[in-house]
């Protein structure tokens, strides 16, 4: 799409859904965590400049900003890979054996926990419980759920993660 | 209307009721759509309350209904809204979808199977609330339950079952869905509040309580995803939902069952089924191990003595969210206190030094117990602090921190003394 705004983060698509917050909600301080969601949704991780340029148009201090990115887990300046695999690792999952499902994603993706792959396609995260404890353990790859008592065996989880390398091929 | 293929995934979550209140059109693992939902029934409870029932009428059928908070807390439903309906308006209604305690899966279930359901129940508390302007508060990580929100709420709105003049009455109510970002203190009604104003989630000083200042300083109901999805129920029914349970505790309950049981999954029931019948629902303890206890999310833990808990809000009962995760004979107890001890100190807010700092040291001490390092002194340290965190914590996290080491250490004395001589009873630690 072609960009007619004067931002290089802020696309014109952002712009339009952080107009639909400022018209739906009544205060403007409301909208920076959703507008923080929609950063996160594109970039996956929140890329200071970004914020820098969400504090000049909705014309909130940057620190106002930068208090809730830091507070909240799901914000993060970190840079994130292409997708983002969220493990739970609380009460459930924890009886459900989590542990051997990392060592499996982390021998598949060569990420480690808070961590990286070389190819910039994963990153690794444990979380508390995201509300999925039938189907421990449970893991997220992106906004994607999964149930991992399912995944019996090493070709199981390699089909899942295919679909998102073939999705993000050759990206960064 | 967009159909489930858009949503990213909703889980294969099992489901099973035993009485078909809650859980009525939420069997399969489906969005129902308004129109089904209005051909079973939907709306005609809120269209029953704004043209025949009086906002009184309605605080009164919900009085009388005995409903208590379903997010934890247990405080009754119509004490709640005599609070807040003795402040003048404007008056906020906030729906809490945070749903982050640990083991506790069953507000979903309603939001992406059935959202009318709660739609439904929150026009009506509105209207009863005298209420124009409602919130839900729906955690980060359910980004289907978010999209099947706002689109059940445009549909509902089009509808004209929400927005503008409903149902041609004077009666509008615009409801915002309002999304979280993982931090579970944003759960605390308080702190969700503060979200919602786009701030820090950090607990308020109480009082002022929410019914008296809450969101912009006004009178504020904060309800949890199943309480609300009772009032449909309650006005529907009226005096016949008496029937339904046992004394003073009436109405349906959802449980959310996980670790070691058959059927993991969220189940539906009356409040005077026990603890072992829940389990037996679920289908009984899997591969036929042995009980060991349950952890009612972070929150206590019970043990064989207590399997013949009534699972209502009675001293004795249950009580709470009803999170049911059942250990067995190859899980440790200390081992999963740790679990429970390293989410309190991640999610502390650290407002509170006591809770801040007490938090770590609780997850530190139980690690010696693990690694075979602790002595009678560190026992007597948890249990310092079991006393102590919770006296100077301004906030719910801070009260119930210490609570499941503090039932451990009363239920299950045995086991901490085995980790003192360096013995794991379920082979775990060590
Ligand atoms: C740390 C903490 C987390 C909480 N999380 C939730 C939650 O996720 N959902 C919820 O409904 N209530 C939660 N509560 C309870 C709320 O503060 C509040 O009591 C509840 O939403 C009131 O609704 P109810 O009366 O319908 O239960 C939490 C409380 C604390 C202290
Ligand atoms: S008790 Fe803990 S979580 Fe609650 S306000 Fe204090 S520090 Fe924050
Ligand atoms: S504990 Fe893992 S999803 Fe709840």
């Amino acid at each position: 799409m072609e960009k007619t705004n004067k931002f290089k983060y802020l696309t014109d698509e952002l712009i339009q859904k952080i107009n639909y917050y400022l018209n739906k909600f009544p205060k403007k301080e409301q909208v920076i965590i959703p507008s923080l969601h929609e950063i996160l949704y594109v970039y996956r991780d929140i890329p200071f400049e970004a914020i820098e340029e969400l504090s000049e148009y909705l014309d909130i201090p940057l620190a106002r900003i930068e208090d809730v990115v830091t507070f909240y887990d799901m914000f993060r300046h970190r840079k994130n890979a292409k997708n983002h695999i969220r493990i739970c690792r609380n009460l459930p999952c924890h009886l459900g054996k989590y542990r051997n499902l990392l060592k499996q994603i982390e021998k598949l993706t060569g990420a480690e926990v808070d961590g990286h792959s070389a190819d910039g396609l994963w990153y690794i995260e444990l979380v508390e419980c995201i509300g999925s404890c039938a189907i421990a353990p449970a893991f997220l790859i992106n906004d994607d759920l999964y149930d991992g008592s399912k995944i019996k065996s090493e070709e199981d989880l390699k089909k899942i993660l295919e679909k998102y390398i073939s999705e993000n091929s050759g990206e960064l | 209307m967009k159909t489930r293929e858009n949503y990213p995934h909703i889980p294969e979550i099992h489901v099973e009721s035993s009485i078909n209140l809650l859980l009525r059109r939420a069997k399969e693992n489906r969005t129902t759509p308004l129109e089904e939902y209005v051909t079973t029934g939907g709306y005609s409870a809120l269209e029953k309350a704004l043209k025949r029932l009086t906002p009184e009428d309605i605080v009164v059928l919900v009085e009388e209904s005995t409903l208590r908070g379903r997010g934890g807390a247990g405080f009754p439903t119509g004490r709640k809204w005599r609070f807040a309906l003795s402040n003048p308006p404007p008056r906020y209604l906030i729906c809490n979808a945070d749903e982050s305690e640990p083991g506790t899966f069953k507000d979903r279930i309603i939001i992406e199977r059935d959202p009318h359901l709660l739609l439904e129940g929150m026009a009506i508390s509105a209207y009863a609330l005298g209420v124009n302007e409602a919130y839900i508060y729906i955690r980060g990580e359910y980004p289907a339950g978010y999209q099947i929100l706002e689109d059940a709420i445009r549909d509902a709105e089009e509808a004209g079952y929400l927005g503008e003049n409903i149902l041609g009455t004077d009666f509008s109510l615009k409801i915002y869905v309002y999304r979280g970002a993982g931090a579970y203190i944003c759960g605390e009604e308080t702190a969700l509040i503060e979200s919602i104003e786009g701030k820090r989630g950090h607990p308020r000083l109480r009082p002022p309580y929410p019914a008296n200042e809450g969101l912009f300083g006004r009178p504020t109901v904060v309800n949890n995803v199943e309480t609300l999805s009772n009032i449909p129920i309650i006005v529907t029914y009226e005096s016949y939902f008496m029937n339904i349970g046992p004394s003073g505790f009436y109405g349906p309950k959802l449980f959310p069952i996980s670790g070691k049981v058959e059927k993991p999954g969220v189940y539906e029931s009356t409040m005077d089924i026990t603890l072992r019948e829940l389990i037996e629902m679920a289908g009984g303890m899997k591969d036929g191990k042995k009980f060991k206890a349950v952890f009612s999310g972070a929150l206590g833990v019970y043990s064989k003595r207590d399997l013949d808990t009534p699972m209502d809000y009675s001293p004795k009962g249950f009580g709470g969210t009803g999170t049911t995760i059942v250990l067995d004979e190859d899980d440790c107890i200390i081992d999963s206190l740790i679990v429970i001890a390293n989410f309190f100190h991640h999610e502390s807010c650290g407002k509170c030094t006591p809770c801040r700092v007490g938090t770590y040291e609780q997850h530190n001490l139980l690690k010696k117990f693990q690694e075979g390092t602790a002595t009678e002194q560190d026992l007597n340290l948890l249990k310092h602090l079991a006393k102590n965190i919770p006296i100077g914590s301004i906030c719910g996290l801070g009260f119930s921190a210490p609570q499941a080491i503090a039932d451990a250490i009363k239920k299950y004395p045995e086991e901490f003394e085995a980790h003192l001589r360096g013995e794991c009873p379920a082979g775990v630690c060590f």
